[in-house]
């Protein structure tokens, strides 16, 4: 085929649309990624769909991970893992030393 | 004891160090997952805990994060999905036929560059909203890849599906998360309005369309 840049590819729109989320995820093998980009280039209702998954992916990434975290949480975890490990070195001393001081 | 040359000692201290980093990172999936800040606490903790427990068990060199939010997401599933007892998720189907929104999509060419500004625009509020709505598997899969950048794989590995059912989960999860969005932009006025009225045919398909609405047999 003459490789003629920004001509439609032969791939059909359904098939690209299809595609777009997996090729957005960066998890297309590269053989179909130069599909997709081909199509693109040349199909601007479907690169317009592509701009719009990808904002979508964007602006949730950026709003949906950064909550501010209680202060306390992190002494809570703190202090149960505390609690776990002294309950791990008793078990071990237990063994070694006659722990209890009366 | 099983666990090599390293003393519990200094498994605390690599625990300490490699793991406790990921608690701000771990307390907003959680509050993604459960939807409320209390529970999300609790999940945290004992994500944790379950973690410092069996930490041992856990192979040096292999994915951490990874890990980490298999023991989040199993516990999240095995302790507080069913205390949560979502209502049955009407409208799930809804929004599925994604071929036919896509259709729709396509006679609104002109109007997504506009459109997609128009969704930037949204406040912090509406995406965590939008989130929210969606049904948890989906909310799930959507956070990990989105979120936290996991890769199909590992959100197989970490929700144990197959990849297919990863794929589809997001598919949907997407789309519906996308018609949600479209919606409150044109709520808020930020979408003119033939851009609202391709999002509402969008989000209305569902009537001639659920010929098979099929992602929920894999429910458990």
């Amino acid at each position: 085929m003459s490789g003629g840049h920004g001509e439609h590819s032969d791939t059909p729109c359904s098939e690209v649309l299809d595609k777009l989320y997996t090729y957005i995820d960066g998890e297309l093998e590269e053989r179909n990624c130069e599909q997709i980009r081909l199509h693109l280039d040349g199909c601007s209702p479907c690169l317009e769909e592509y701009g719009l998954d990808e904002a979508v992916k964007k602006l949730v990434a950026k709003h949906c991970g950064c909550d501010p975290v209680p202060m306390d949480l992190r002494d809570k975890v703190l202090g149960r893992l505390a609690r776990a490990r002294t309950e791990q070195v008793a078990k071990e001393a237990g063994v070694e030393a006659p722990g209890a001081p009366a | 004891m099983e666990q090599g040359q390293e003393t519990a000692e200094e498994r605390d201290e690599r625990f300490e160090r490699d793991v406790l980093p990921f608690l701000d990172q771990l307390y907003s999936a959680a509050l993604r997952m459960t939807r409320n800040p209390a529970d999300a606490e609790d999940l945290v903790q004992e994500t944790f805990a379950k973690a410092f427990g069996s930490f041992h068990q856990f192979k040096q060199g292999t994915n951490l994060k990874a890990w980490l939010y298999r023991i989040l997401t199993n516990t999240f599933i095995n302790s507080y999905r069913k205390k949560q007892r979502e209502p049955k998720q009407a409208g799930t189907e809804d929004v599925e036929d994604w071929q036919l929104a896509q259709a729709a999509s396509h006679t609104a060419a002109g109007l997504k560059s506009a459109e997609a500004e128009a969704l930037e625009h949204l406040p912090d509020s509406d995406v965590k909203r939008a989130l929210q709505e969606l049904p948890e598997d989906f909310r799930i899969a959507v956070y990990l890849a989105d979120v936290e950048g996991f890769a199909y794989k590992e959100v197989a590995e970490i929700m144990g599906t197959p990849i297919g059912t990863v794929m589809s989960r997001l598919h949907r999860g997407r789309r519906q998360l996308r018609s949600h969005l479209e919606e409150y932009a044109a709520e808020r006025g930020f979408l003119p309005a033939r851009a609202a009225a391709a999002a509402g045919i969008a989000s209305g398909t569902s009537a001639g369309a659920g010929q098979d609405g099929s992602d929920r047999g894999d429910l458990r």
